[in-house]
């Protein structure tokens, strides 16, 4: 059974000729006030959009059946700040239950402590810090889109969303731009239409688009806006590129905008990957390549096990200041050398140098991650 | 009149969630032998062979195409994944489903790169 669209829509369309006849967003007599208006086609648009490729989609993954999952990451991060310890241990589970063929909620929390040593105590001291991430439900519409809604990352630039993780990340420190498009707590609470689809056998094309409503209940706070993102992958290549905007819908009504690219050159195993953000609050950019020693002709063994990865960034204060953002302008480099001991098991260390006209100061770190996988049932294929 | 257009919207996704359902039960119920095959994947470089007259033969190019299949979905697992985080081993099947559902909504990949990484990651 396939859902006629052509027929439904087919008395909905004169009503709104000559709804806009008559005034464009003004009722006509005949016409219900709330059929008018822009929301009118944004409706019509979404049920096409939903179900026309619906009509033509079999479930995505139908030969095996998904189970719930915990999975996540757990680390142990000692940071030097200007000669001061911190340690920071970390835990991170995501919980992800598949319903039906088409449908997957989703959750991440983090509880998290920073511990520092404190004047006239022994030992390090430090409270735990627990916030939920996100709680999202996905509904895969059709091979174009996947619905999302509850609280979700905000889509803008790569990191927050794509390599956040700790187990991902090559270097433990956050951009210095990082806070910038993302909210006052990383996420968004509202709606957002995204996906992923070939546009030509050379490219495909990624977007999100979103809208985020004002939620002041921290931690799971959010700011009111929408915003988009629009990457072109291209495979052979293996380079993405792609832009985000963000238009703030309380308060300065401020606009945001960055770009992102991602390059694996594909004869050399090496990470390539930059952002550039702006805003009201500040701008900057960081620019990181990592680069796995496989390719080295002696001690392939423990070598190809080996990253050295290298980061510059650099942030500039904007009009407004931000808690989450440095006060003063900024530039860091950070060096790092990773080694992945088994499969989700890495150790890291890295040595960084900031520069302001606050000040300069070393940054060392060294860290140990874990990314685990639990099934929360029988894991066995069906 | 915000609310109006909120509520609008509400109903236009509404409506769109359930044609979509409908169409779905639909195509389930009529299509359920074509189900169970493997999914149609456009544009895959895969050596298809006219329908050959013997078992034998029928059996190499099946043989012939899950290698190819096989191949373009490693291709696809490490031009995709490897793109954010290290290329992890091989997990159970049903781990692997979950996984990459997550995966397409987070990482955005493609339906029938989702489809190809899956069957690469699972067999």
């Amino acid at each position: 059974m396939v859902p006629d669209l052509q027929a439904a829509t087919a008395n909905l369309i004169p009503r709104l000729r000559i709804c806009y006849a008559r005034g464009g967003l003004l009722p006509h007599r005949g016409t219900p006030p709330f059929l008018c208006g822009p929301a009118v086609l944004l409706a019509l648009l979404l049920s096409i959009l939903f179900a026309f490729p619906a009509a033509a989609q079999a479930p995505p993954d139908e030969e095996v059946k998904p189970i719930p999952l915990l999975t996540g990451s757990t680390g142990f991060i000692a940071t030097f700040d200007s000669g001061e310890p911190h340690l920071h241990p970390i835990v991170t589970p995501l919980v992800l239950v598949p319903i039906g063929g088409r449908w997957i909620f989703e959750t991440r929390a983090t509880f998290e402590t920073d511990m520092v040593q404190l004047p006239g105590r022994s030992g390090f001291h430090g409270t735990v810090a627990k916030e939920v991430e996100y709680v999202q439900l996905d509904f895969i519409a059709n091979p174009y889109m996947t619905v999302t809604v509850g609280r979700f990352l905000t889509p803008f630039g790569i990191f927050n969303e794509r390599l956040y993780p700790v187990w991902i990340r090559n270097l433990q420190s956050d951009p210095l731009i990082l806070p910038i498009g993302i909210g006052p707590s990383n996420a968004s609470t509202g709606v957002m239409l995204r996906g992923g689809f070939r546009a030509d056998p050379k490219f495909n094309i990624n977007y999100a688009v979103y809208f985020s409503v004002l939620s002041t209940a921290s931690p799971v706070n959010s700011d009111r806006f929408a915003g988009g993102r629009l990457g072109i992958f291209v495979p052979a290549a293996r380079l993405e590129i792609g832009g985000s905007f963000q238009h703030g819908l309380q308060d300065e009504l401020s606009n945001a905008f960055g770009f992102h690219a991602l390059w694996q050159p594909p004869i050399l195993p090496l990470d390539i990957r930059s952002e550039y953000a702006r805003s009201i609050v500040g701008s900057g950019y960081w620019v990181e390549a990592a680069y796995r020693l496989s390719q080295v002709p002696f001690l392939q063994n423990e070598l190809r096990r080996t990253q050295v990865v290298g980061r510059m960034q650099q942030f500039f204060v904007g009009e407004n200041g931000s808690d989450a953002l440095l006060p003063m302008s900024t530039r860091q480099f950070e060096f790092g050398l990773n080694y992945y001991l088994i499969d989700g098991l890495k150790a890291s260390s890295s040595y960084g140098r900031q520069f302001s006209t606050g000040g300069n100061k070393n940054v060392w770190t060294m860290s140990l991650t874990y990314r685990f996988v639990v099934p929360l049932g029988h894991a066995g294929s069906e | 009149m915000k609310w109006r257009y909120s509520l609008l919207c509400m109903v236009g996704v509404t409506a769109g969630l359930t044609f979509s359902a409908i169409a779905q039960e639909g195509a389930n119920s009529t299509g359920s032998s074509s189900a169970a095959a493997p999914a149609p994947t456009q544009g895959i470089p895969v050596a298809r062979a006219a329908t050959p007259p013997s078992a034998m033969a029928k059996s190499a190019a099946d043989g012939a195409e899950n290698r190819a299949l096989r191949l373009e979905g490693e291709k696809r697992f490490r031009t995709n994944c490897g793109r954010c985080h290290q290329a992890p081993h091989k997990f159970l099947p049903r781990v692997m489903a979950t996984a990459i559902r997550h995966m397409r909504v987070r990482a955005m990949i493609t339906d029938e790169d989702m489809r190809l990484i899956l069957r690469y990651m699972t067999q």
